[in-house]
């Protein structure tokens, strides 16, 4: 089996990404609001919010049903958080962004172990989709995709003969410790 | 080859075997390569879907989906919950672990022979087949062209600690320290069983049915022959299509959540009541250091090595670095806040504790899907704060600027003088944050059917021509990584399997 040196996102091997499981309009805009104040406001594109949530529905199509359908009536149930949590009586669907950022913030620090686990799904599937484009790699400068390419190029001169030497040897000189 | 995915079948149809394999992860692939090789008409089932080296590539939000059970979204509840990842594809979870082929400690196999009052499980009984596991994985230490700064930062800040530190031995076969063994080696130097075992069962005539979930045994006068599954549309995820494999004997190889979640559906394990019992899963927690210059942890491979200073107080610490995506989801920072963090990606030195069990959980069914329960002792949050402790007096040591701690009322410290307050602030279990990747125990094996599930040939006690090869068979914890345990076990319950005419 050969490496894939273009390395693509989606690569064309015949395998079906699921397609995003089907929610209503309520659920939609709660995932939504959720994504806009999980996610950090900049650097974004027109699609960084549905991009998050449809990865979100993709996910959970590859979960056993009664867990989607725990995770989400626990979106229902933060979405209500201010409400149980005796922060004001509105969901965080009708507050504005910055108010739910704070308030879910709030949620994350919670000291109930309970109230803090609400916050585990929306953010691992948030997060790691919004941290795995490359408009946002480019501002960590972060690019795994060219060294892996070059590592890969390396193991090749190496089946055939070639063991790497100190000059391929993995360096940063900002990395030495004062 | 022969390997099978949705596409390829039709309703009801059945196939034959002399052994069907349930999974082909550590303990499925290698009992079903062994037993091909052995001249076996060997059948695995997989749930996953196939992914050759071809298809890998670093983005999370392919490969999550594609490799990992339930897209990542698995979680053992208790106190604290404990998130845990495991592979769904063929190769299961070698081929998104990181490779760490450690045998267990020798006073580990003392306890099993103990334990089991058999001497083949013995460190000196063992030793052919650790030997027989390590030369097909290739498990040996990194070329040092494959290391970067942070495990080189690890290894120097422990030395200047005067602890103990030792390079890791990995499957893998000229690894150029890619970095992404989470998300499938893109070089095919990881020795997954996707490219050390699996080849070799096919090469032999084994076939492979991918994209099926193993429902039920097929149990005919008290005996098992055979596996009832359904197989997954992969775009729908519906299970449409139904598969029935005949055997002459069944291995089950699902890893230790689902090996007892498929046995729990027929109430098996009633001799000793142990089926679902003595879950153990070294849990972990993570410690991310950010220094004042960039480290670029993500070039080189990870977990080049281990501290192993408080190995005897069950404390492990290694580096652990991960992808921007999933070092975000940990974090205890939402929004600008989070992206102020993660732009110093490069200059973070991801790292973990391990902590062997002390106690066990459970795993039962409820409403159809498997449930484990785990909390850890008094002892092992003990442990795991002075494993954060001392992995962050490191940090600072090498001259960190914080570090981010694992607990939800204690995010960050600035100086060692910081971490003074762990012990003041830490009193509750609950608010520490741990996830695991090593799941074993639930279907021990041992001598007496009173006190194990199955017997030293894997098979189980009350339903004969039904064989576990996975982490699920071991009594006790071993306390460091798991993969080469299973393989070793796995490769025994292949030479030890009986089949009837």
């Amino acid at each position: 089996m050969l490496p894939n040196p273009v390395l693509q996102r989606h690569p064309d091997d015949g395998w079906t990404l699921a397609v995003p499981m089907k929610v209503g309009a309520g659920m939609d805009r709660v995932l939504r609001q959720l994504a806009d104040a999980i996610l950090p406001p900049s650097p974004r594109t027109k699609t960084t919010l549905e991009d998050a949530t449809r990865h979100a529905l993709v996910c959970l199509q590859y979960m056993p049903r009664s867990s989607a359908t725990i995770f989400l009536l626990g979106m229902r149930l933060l979405n209500w958080s201010p409400l149980w949590r005796l922060r004001g009586v509105r969901p965080l669907t009708a507050l504005s962004v910055d108010v739910a950022r704070r308030h879910l913030a709030g949620v994350t620090r919670s000291r109930w172990l309970p109230v803090r686990l609400l916050m585990y799904g929306p953010l691992g599937l948030f997060m790691s989709s919004y941290f795995d484009q490359d408009y946002v790699h480019r501002e960590l400068a972060y690019a795994p995709a060219p060294f892996v390419a070059e590592r890969i190029e390396l193991r090749r001169k190496w089946i055939e003969g070639e063991e790497p030497g100190a000059s391929e040897e993995i360096h940063h000189l900002t990395a030495r410790a004062p | 080859m022969t390997m099978l995915a949705h596409r390829d079948y039709r309703n009801g149809e059945k196939h034959d075997a002399e052994v069907v394999v349930i999974g082909t992860g550590a303990g499925g692939a290698v009992v079903g390569a062994e037993l091909a090789e052995a001249g076996r008409d060997v059948l695995f089932l997989e749930e996953g879907g196939y992914h050759p080296t071809s298809s890998f590539n670093p983005y999370l939000t392919e490969s999550i989906p594609r490799l990992y059970r339930d897209a990542g979204g698995t979680i053992i509840m208790g106190r604290p919950p404990i998130p845990y990842a495991e592979g769904r594809c063929v190769g299961g979870g070698t081929v998104v672990n990181g490779g760490m082929a450690w045998r267990p400690p020798e006073e580990v196999l003392m306890e099993w022979e103990s334990i089991t009052g058999q001497p083949d499980l013995g460190a000196k009984a063992m030793e052919p087949l650790f030997d027989r596991v390590e030369a097909r994985i290739h498990a040996k230490p990194q070329h040092p062209t494959s290391i970067g700064e942070d495990n080189r930062l690890l290894e120097e800040g422990a030395r200047r600690l005067g602890w103990q530190y030792e390079r890791n031995p990995r499957a893998q076969d000229r690894c150029v320290g890619s970095n992404q063994c989470i998300t499938g080696c893109p070089t095919g130097a990881k020795q997954s069983t996707l490219l050390s075992y699996m080849p070799r069962a096919l090469s032999s005539g084994a076939r492979c049915l991918t994209e099926v979930r193993a429902h039920r045994l097929w149990i005919e006068g008290g005996r098992c022959v055979g596996v009832l599954g359904k197989a997954i549309n992969p775009r729908t995820r519906e299970e449409d299509i139904e598969v029935r494999v005949r055997a002459r004997a069944v291995v089950v190889a699902c890893g230790a959540v689902q090996t007892p979640f498929l046995l729990l559906g027929h109430r098996l394990g009633r001799p000793s009541r142990q089926l679902g019992k003595n879950f153990l899963c070294h849990p972990n927690t993570k410690v991310v250091a950010v220094y004042p210059h960039d480290l670029y942890a993500w070039q080189g491979v990870s977990q080049a090595g281990q501290v192993r200073e408080f190995r005897d107080e069950g404390i492990l610490m290694a580096e652990n670095a991960v992808p921007p995506g999933t070092a975000a989801a940990q974090i205890p920072f939402l929004g600008e806040e989070a992206f102020d963090l993660m732009k110093r990606y490069n200059a973070m030195m991801m790292t973990g504790v391990l902590v062997e069990d002390s106690h066990a959980g459970t795993v039962t069914r409820s409403f159809g899907a498997p449930m484990a329960k785990y909390s850890i002792t008094r002892y092992d949050h003990e442990r795991f704060l002075r494993g954060v402790r001392h992995l962050a007096t490191l940090h600072f040591e090498m001259g960190a600027e914080k570090v981010i701690l694992p607990f939800s009322n204690l995010h960050v410290a600035s100086s060692v003088d910081d971490l003074a307050q762990i012990e003041r602030t830490q009193r509750s279990r609950s608010t520490i944050e741990l996830f695991t990747v090593h799941m074993m125990g639930t279907c021990r094996m041992g001598s007496r059917p009173r006190h194990s599930v199955v017997n030293l040939s894997g098979e189980l006690w009350d339903l004969p021509g039904c064989y576990v090869a996975d982490a699920s068979l071991f009594p006790t914890a071993v306390g460091v990584n798991p993969q080469v345990t299973i393989m070793a076990l796995a490769t025994r319950v292949a030479q030890r399997l009986q089949l009837l005419n």
